[in-house]
Parts: structure tokens; sequence; C-alpha cells
């Protein structure tokens, strides 16, 4: 038997389902559209069939952009996962000026472009802070390139990426937190368990379903990396463009008046079917562990 | 000038038209704009909406007063300034254009026009006011005019262009007389040699990864007669690049120039990381209000070889309700007075003939602020537009990219420049 | 059929009280041995605290020591300089000389507070539907707000402005406000948090007759609180910070939100980053606001948020 009448759950879901169709799902059809297009900007286009999409097997930037997206979740997915968890656990006891800690942590999340890839350039560049201290350390005789290498730029896009996330998850895991059993972790710190024990025990079960979530948005967010990439390779995707990313793409292909937004949206669309991967694998994990 | 390029914060896109916001298959005619319908000498009334780039609240007074003489010199107008902010300009456009709602008159630099052109959302203003060919200096007047579309897209309104910057103690440091600075690119190598030498490596005077303007100042060719394909990567293009090639191989320019954005050059300048860079005749102001230390460091040089010329204008828009006012407008606010009372509150220069004897602009009163005014105004003379409009956001990126991936020494010169115009060639067919 | 059929739930704690949920002990219990830290403990925490501080920090500081560098001061120097030489205050007054900060800050505000009152009651109410109500069609809906995060959101700009003016809300601050009036990803975290819930609560105010409100509003809510005020920062700092979508919605200068405006500081032929990073300061002084009195929300679900039914 039911506990509510039929359209109860319905009322409840319809204004969100309404946004999405709306704001989300018909803007995406639209993508879909285009991209059998030649369109432009402004005037409109034709429809090309598959010309886009035979383009993109040809396309050879699109294969570091699609080899740079993948090695950004590989590496963010397990740092962007924990770190911020025990960031959360760290500011979540109520110490003296704990708000100003929670409230600054914050702040790489809303800081401007502009002044990240200032501050970041000071860190990473010839004469920056790492390669000053690391040469007066010995540990390196010249400067590393972080800023030119293809490899070392992409790492250095990567750690901007993870720093920026911290606290951005870190309060996901702050709220999700307040829901764990602190009775557990009580009853766990009598019987002696350690620090790090109840951590592994007890918080990270108590969390999982925000961890799952979490791991789905870094993943989907790793993937569509835009702005930390293309502020370290100075907009341009760096030599060859061999830093771009799929997004970076896509914003290269539309931009101006003159974009080739059909490309542009073939882009997209490969962008989601990638997306799309990590995300199932991730839900189905979610189940299975759920199930268990 | 303000950079074209800003950093978007976040990964929002340069707009799609929804198939029900334009419509698949509208590229009707592209072949000439729209000729206008109104005789220029019909009466002036009515309202008119005027769109400027950034002017606000700087030029507040000056465009309110401009505004305040055209309203009165035609009883019964009445003109809607707007001004909108400086990042994300285009998108604004784009944005209105793809809604039918640009404002009657409009600020649009060359490189905005010729699209909206071809899709005949701009009047030909020659069509409209003969005394457009003869009032305003040619190179202005050319960056309105498009291959393969007849008529004249805009009024030039305010010119400018690039000089050259020296840090003098930099200069000194090596024993080099930033008084008598490099005036050619081979000057200029040697003299980021010595820099380089003289002070163990530490000090760059070049920060600047070779573009486009650097190619059509070397005489290459870039575009064909037709419009139709790239032709820049000719054997003098190739040792050009390979002059910087070897320069960054050997350690004169900073490393991570790779990976620079575009006006990093007078960033680094500003740092006093660098001992050069190029800037408009206003920039010596900005980098001494950036870093006030470089007060009396910085000295002013003709650019080397062919000065690039940018150019700024008023478009009307096709569709405007009211031309005949419009058009006037935009005459009003780009002839000789108007546009002389507003270069003389910044570095910037009229387009119209009639202020070319203006001693103004000629005469320096020995400030190096001064002095910059005066070489740029003179450099405007030669100065040409080096970068033709036909070269798109996207297209100008992969040029950067390959010219990068050779200086880096990825590939070869020559290989970077094919795969460049193979690319550019690409997409202009598009 | 049970109401309750999400499988993925934390195994409710049975512990002394008997209490299925083990919220209701605290209640009595207080805070008893939790937040007593040993001294050795608060060292190890604040030596880390700092220096993550230490990391994430900077871009704020560099902000706030340029905003407040006098004007014969450099500001590019080669090291960064954090201690401005000559302090002054006097480009936070110029900001305010130079543009309307409270006008647009109002118009800001507007918008912003549409946007979390939409997140909130959007989020909460579907969240609600779809983790703890049983329907055809659950994991479909659910399914395809999952999918909303994967969708090709990067050429949808102008389509989204297409639609607003269709609304007839070009140039209005509503029109702004809408289309983040209920985002994907808030939906899903409501959703999450709710199913955390132990199903024995539903089931046993179900037992007292509580209709599907009824649990909404005095079992679901206030343990949610929260994730409630996650959803609140993110659509507030979402609203607040968006530069692109209000500049193509508005064209009123009147009706321009703060981002947008604030971009009056910088003009085209010479900008002053003193000044820039001053208005950037005031842009962000009701973010820390929001910020640290939301923060305070995070556990209050759990301390209060005992079961009512």
């Amino acid at each position: 038997m039911r506990y509510h009448r039929w359209f109860s759950p319905w009322v409840l879901v319809v204004p969100a389902l309404a946004w999405l169709l709306v704001f989300n799902l018909w803007p995406s059809i639209n993508t879909v559209i285009l991209s059998f297009t030649n369109a432009k900007p402004i005037g409109g286009g034709t429809f090309v069939g598959l010309k886009n999409f035979e383009a993109l097997l040809h396309d050879e930037q699109l294969r570091y952009a699609l080899l740079n997206s993948v090695i950004y979740m590989i590496v963010c997915l397990p740092f962007l996962t924990i770190v911020p968890l025990g960031l959360a656990v760290l500011v979540e006891k109520k110490l003296p000026g704990i708000t100003f800690f929670r409230t600054a942590f914050y702040t790489p999340v809303v800081a401007s472009a502009v002044v990240v890839a200032l501050i970041w350039q000071w860190i990473l560049d010839d004469r920056g802070l790492v390669n000053g201290m690391a040469e007066k350390l010995g540990v390196i005789s010249g400067p590393l390139p972080f800023l030119s290498d293809q490899w070392l730029l992409l790492f250095s896009a990567i750690s901007l990426t993870i720093w920026k996330g911290l606290g951005y998850y870190m309060i996901i895991y702050l709220a999700a937190l307040g829901n764990v059993g602190r009775e557990l972790h009580e009853a766990a710190a009598v019987d002696g368990a350690s620090a790090f024990r109840r951590f592994t025990n007890i918080t990270i079960p108590g969390v999982r379903g925000t961890m799952i979530l979490i791991a789905i948005l870094i993943s989907v967010s790793a993937l569509r990396v835009f702005s930390e990439l293309f502020i370290l390779s100075g907009g341009n995707g760096g030599p060859g463009g061999r830093d771009s990313s799929v997004v970076m793409l896509i914003q290269q292909y539309s931009q101006g008046f003159e974009g080739n937004l059909g490309y542009a949206s073939a882009l997209s669309i490969v962008l989601f079917f990638v997306t799309v991967v990590p995300m199932l694998a991730l839900a189905r994990l979610n189940k299975k562990a759920a199930d268990a | 000038m303000r950079s074209r390029r800003s950093i978007p914060v976040a990964a929002l896109a340069v707009a799609a038209l929804t198939l029900a916001g334009c419509g698949l298959g509208s590229g009707e005619d592209t072949s000439a704009g729209s000729q206008p319908t109104v005789d220029a000498n019909a009466k002036v009334t009515g309202e008119v909406s005027f769109q400027t780039w950034a002017l606000k609240p700087k030029f507040t007074s000056y465009v309110e007063g401009v505004i305040k003489a055209f309203e009165t010199k035609y009883p019964g107008t009445k003109v809607t300034w707007l001004d909108q902010p400086g990042d994300g300009y285009d998108k604004k456009v784009l944005s209105q254009a793809s809604a039918g709602q640009l404002p009657d008159v409009t600020n649009l630099p060359p490189e905005f026009a010729l699209p909206l052109a071809k899709q005949s959302l701009l009047l030909d203003v020659a069509a409209a006011d003969p005394a457009v060919t003869t009032d305003y200096v040619e190179g202005g007047l050319t960056a309105y005019q498009y291959q393969g579309l007849t008529g004249t897209f805009g009024y030039p309104w305010y010119l400018n262009t690039d000089i050259d910057y020296w840090n003098s103690t930099k200069f000194a440091a090596v024993g080099l007389d930033a008084k008598n600075p490099p005036k050619t690119f081979d000057e200029l190598l040697a003299a980021a040699k010595i820099m380089h030498d003289k002070s163990g490596g530490k000090e760059y005077l070049m920060s600047r990864l070779p573009g486009i303007g650097d190619f059509t100042n070397a005489g290459v060719k870039i575009v064909s007669d037709d419009g139709k394909k790239f032709t820049f990567n000719t054997p003098e293009a190739v040792a050009l690049l390979d002059k910087y090639r070897a320069a960054y191989q050997a350690g004169y320019l900073p490393r991570d120039i790779l990976t620079q954005e575009y006006l990093g050059n007078s960033k680094l300048f500003t740092q006093g990381k660098v001992a050069w860079t190029t800037g408009g005749g206003n920039a010596i102001v900005d980098f001494q209000k950036d870093n006030p230390s470089l007060k009396g460091k910085v000295v002013p040089s003709p650019a080397l070889d062919t000065p690039p010329l940018y150019v700024q204008g008023l478009s009307v828009s096709s569709k405007s309700k009211n031309q005949a006012a419009a058009i006037a407008l935009a005459r009003f606010v780009t002839n000789a007075e108007n546009q002389a009372a507003f270069a003389k509150i910044v570095n910037i220069f009229p387009s119209t003939k009639a202020s070319a004897n203006d001693p103004y602009f000629s005469k320096s009163d020995g400030t190096p602020e001064s002095d910059a005014k005066v070489l740029a105004f003179e450099s405007l003379a030669k100065a040409k537009s080096l970068q033709p409009a036909v070269i798109s956001g996207a297209t100008n990126d992969f040029i950067n990219q390959q010219i990068s991936l050779a200086i880096a020494g990825k590939v070869s010169s020559q290989q970077a420049l094919d795969a460049a115009v193979a690319k550019a060639d690409q997409l202009l067919a598009q | 059929m049970t109401v309750v059929t999400e499988p993925a739930r934390p195994v409710a704690v049975p512990d002394e009280t008997g209490a299925a949920n083990g919220r209701r002990r605290r209640r009595k219990g207080g805070t008893f041995g939790f937040n007593t830290v040993s001294p050795r403990e608060k060292v190890v925490r604040y030596v880390l605290l700092v220096f993550v501080l230490l990391i994430t920090i900077g871009p704020f500081l560099w902000q706030l020591s340029t905003s407040l560098k006098g004007s014969g001061e450099d500001i590019y120097t080669r090291i960064p300089r954090l201690l401005p030489a000559q302090p002054t205050l006097s480009h936070y007054a110029a900001v305010a000389d130079t543009i309307p900060v409270w006008d647009y800050m109002r118009n800001s505000l507007q918008v912003a507070v549409l946007v979390v009152g939409g997140n909130i009651v959007g989020s909460s109410l579907a969240g609600f539907a779809l983790s703890r109500l049983q329907f055809k069609g659950r994991k479909l809906v659910l399914g395809l707000f999952l999918a909303t995060l994967v969708l090709p959101g990067e050429v949808t700009i102008i389509s989204q402005y297409v639609t607003v003016r269709e609304f007839g809300l070009a140039n209005t601050l509503f029109g702004v406000a809408l289309p983040g009036m209920i985002g994907a990803l808030n939906v899903l975290l409501m959703y999450n948090a709710f199913r955390s819930l132990p199903v024995e609560v539903d089931q046993a105010a179900i037992v007292d007759g509580a209709n599907v409100w009824q649990r909404f509003v005095y079992i679901g809510l206030p343990s949610v609180r929260g994730t409630i005020s996650v959803v609140a920062i993110f659509a507030f700092i979402g609203a607040w910070d968006d530069f692109l979508w209000p500049l193509i919605v508005l064209t009123d200068p009147d009706k321009y939100t703060l981002t947008v405006g604030l971009q009056y500081l910088s003009g085209t032929f010479s900008n002053n980053p003193r000044l820039i990073a001053a208005g950037t300061m005031i842009a962000f002084i009701p973010i820390v606001i929001v910020f640290a009195t939301l923060q305070r929300f995070f556990f209050k679900g759990v301390e209060e948020g005992a079961v009512k039914g």
C-alpha cells in the first residue's frame, strides 16, 4: 500500500523538472541540432549531415584535449574526494576562530581569475617561488618549466584545480558530516580506536553517498576543465595547443561573430558521451555498495 | 587600447543561436550591405540610440556634452546613450544582433563590423553620406571596407597605434643607451643578446612572440588577393620565425612567454622583468600609475618598421527606424571638432583629415607622456592595419599555437607555418 | 509496498536508548565528550589549520593589499609585497564616488534572493520526493537530473537569452535570476541529504498519521538544514558572481548587478588596479557575510533536528 496519493510526489518534483526541461534540456537539444549544421552566431546555417563529426576524427587537437581531460580526471579524483573530507573533519570541531578558518579556506573558490593567474604565475614561473626555493635547497640545478612544458603545465593546472576545489568540496562534506552519528565516534573513542581508524571506519562509511556524489562532480568538472588551463596557458592552450581541454576547443571554435557553432556543438556532444562514462560507473558503484 | 582578450571566469561559451532565434538557412544575400532607405538630407528629428564601449564614467561628461550639442543643433531629437562594459562586449553585441536589437548607432571595431555587414545588419554610410570618403583619413575608411562587400560600414572614429617603450635603467646597466634604442628588428635582436650576455642571463629585452603583424612587417603577404586563401608560409616568414626561435633557444627571451597572454609583454615591462614593450600613446601613463617607481625610466621611441593602426568607428544599424537621425549622429560625434576635443582628454587621435594640422598633436611639452603622444601621432601617418579583418579569433589562436610550437623547438618553422595556413584555410572555408 | 524503498541509507544506529534514530540521544546527552579537545590535539589542529590557511589565502590577501596601496606605490613587483607602504582607504571612497555601489548591490541582492529562494524551495521539494517517496518514473526523473550535470552547456547562452526574451523578461532582474532558480546539482544535493535520514523515522510518522507535507516540513526539513545552507551558499555565490549572463540580459544600466557595474571601474584607455581591487573587495564582503552566517547551520540540523512526529 501507498502512504501518499499518486500525484503528491509529482507536485513536489514538477517545479524542478520544469526548470530542467526549459533551461537545460531544451538548449541541449538545440546543441544536438546545431551539430549537424554549419551555423554561425549570426546568420544561421545549413544542414551539413555528419560533416562535423567526420572532421572530429581527423582533429589532432581533440586527441590531445581528450588525453589531457582524462589525465585531469584520474589525478583529481582521488585527491579531491579525500583531501576535502580531511579538511572538513579538521574544521568541523568548534575551536576558537574556526569560522574564520572555514571562510578563509573557501575564498579560493570565489577568487577572481585574474588574481589567481597572477599569484600562480608568481609561484610557478622560471624565477617564481617554487623554482627559487628548490634551487636554494639544491634540489634542482635549473628552473623547471612549469609554465611552458606541455606536461608540467598540465600538472600545474591540475594543482590549481585541486587548490580551488578544496574549499568547495569541503563545505559539501561539512554538511554531510553533520549527518554522521556522533555516538559512533564517541563509542569508538571510548573503545580506544585511533583517530585514523575512526576516520576510515566511521567517517568515510557515514558520508559514502556524499562521497559518490562528489566523485561524480569531480569527474564531470575535471573532464570539463576550462579556466585553470586557460589561465595558465595564456588563453591559448600552450605550444601547438597541446594543453587544451575539450571545453577550451569548444570555446575557441565558437568565439566571436564568426564562430563555428556547428563544429563546437559536435565537440560538445563528444564531451557529453565522454563524461557520461565515469558518471555511470560511479552511479553503479554507488548502487552496488548500497545493495551490499 | 584595451585588450581584446579577457579571461572568462567560468566556462561560459560564446553563443549559440537557437533555431527559434534566427532560423537555419537564413543566409540569403550576403553580397552587399544594406543601402540606406532615406536620404541623408531628410529632416533629422526623433529618438535615436547610441552605444559606446567602456567610456563611462571617465568620459561621461564629454559624451553627454556631445549629445547635448547634437540635440541643440537638431531640435526635436532625443539621444539615448548606452555605454557597455569593457568585458564581454562582443557577446553583448552578438546577443543584440541576434535579437534584432542593435542600437541605431553603435561603436564597433572593424572586425566586429565585418560579420554584421555580411549579414546586412549595417548601413553603407558612404552611400548615404558621400562626404565620408572625403572627410576622413584613408586608413580609417579602409578599415570599414571589406573584400567582397561594397560599401563603407562605419564612420571612422578615433585612431591609435603602438610605439616602443624602453626601460632606461636596464639599458644603462648593460651599457646600452635608451635614448638611442634599436630601430630595426635585427638591431633589437643584437640588443637582446647584449642584455642577456652582460647581465649573465638575468635580464631580458624581448618578451613577445611574433604574430601576423610581424609577418606583414617583414613583407609577407598574409591573404591572397581574392581573400580566399592564406599565404603567410613564405620563406620570409620562415626566416623571421627562425630568428625568434634562435633567440629563444639562446635564452634571450623569458622561457615562460610561450604561454603568456596577449598583453603579457606590457605586464612584464611594468613588473620590471623586461626592458622593452610596445603600447599605445597612452600606455606610458598606465605603466607609471601601476608602478610609480618606473617614473622617469620609461623612454618612448617610434615603432620598429611599420606601426600598426587601430581604428574604432561608429556604425549605423540597417534596421534603424530613424536612419536620418542615426546617420546625422554618427557624423556629428565623429566630426573634426568633437574628435579633437576627445583626443585632448586622452591619448587617442582623430580620424578626420581636418585634425591633422592641429598643433596640439605635433608639439610636445617635453614630458615623456607628451613625447609619447607626439611620437604616436607622427607614427599614425605611416601606420597600417597589420592584421586583416578576415582573421577570426579561432584562426588567430591556431596561428599563435603553431608559432609557439615552432619557437619551443618542437617542429620546424616551415612545418608550423604550413600547419597554420592549412588550419586557417580550413576555418576560412567553413 | 513500503513508503521508503531507497536502499542506500546509513544503517540506523541502535543505541542504548533504543531509539531507531541516532539523533535522539544527543538531545539529552548534549555534546558530551565530543567537543572536548586535549591540548596536544589542539596544537596539532591549529598547526594544520594555519598550514592550509597559508595555502589558500594568497589571492585574497593580494587583493586586499592592492586595494590599500597608495597611488605612489608599485603594484606589480617582482616579488609580491603584501604590506602596503602607504596604506590608504581612498580607493574605497573612490569606488563609491565612481559608481552607484549601493544601487548595484541592491540589484544583485534582488537576483540573489530570488535564486537562493528558488533553489531552496525547488530543490528541497524535488529532493524530498525523489528520496523519500516511491512513485513511477522516480528513477527516470532522478536520471534526468543526473544527466543534466553532463549535458553540453557550452553553447547555450544565447538560446537561453532567446527563451528569457520570449517570456518578456529581457532587461529585468527577474529574467537574470530565472534560469538559475533551480539547479540540478542542488536537487541532487538535497536528494542525497534526505536519503541519509533513516527510514524508521518516516515509518513512525506514518503510523502517527502524518501526510506527505507534514513529513516534509516536520521531519525532512529540520534534519537537512546543513545541506540547505550549502545550497543557499552555492546559489548565492553563483548569482552574485555571475557576469556574462546579467550583461546579456540587462540593457538598462540602472538595473546592472554589482559584477557588471564594477566593470565601469576599468575603462577603455586605462585602469587603476588599486581601484578595481577595492571594488572586488566590496563585492566580496556580502559573500563573506553569507558564508560566515550560514556555515553555523551546518551542524544545527544534527543538534536540533530530532523527531517531532
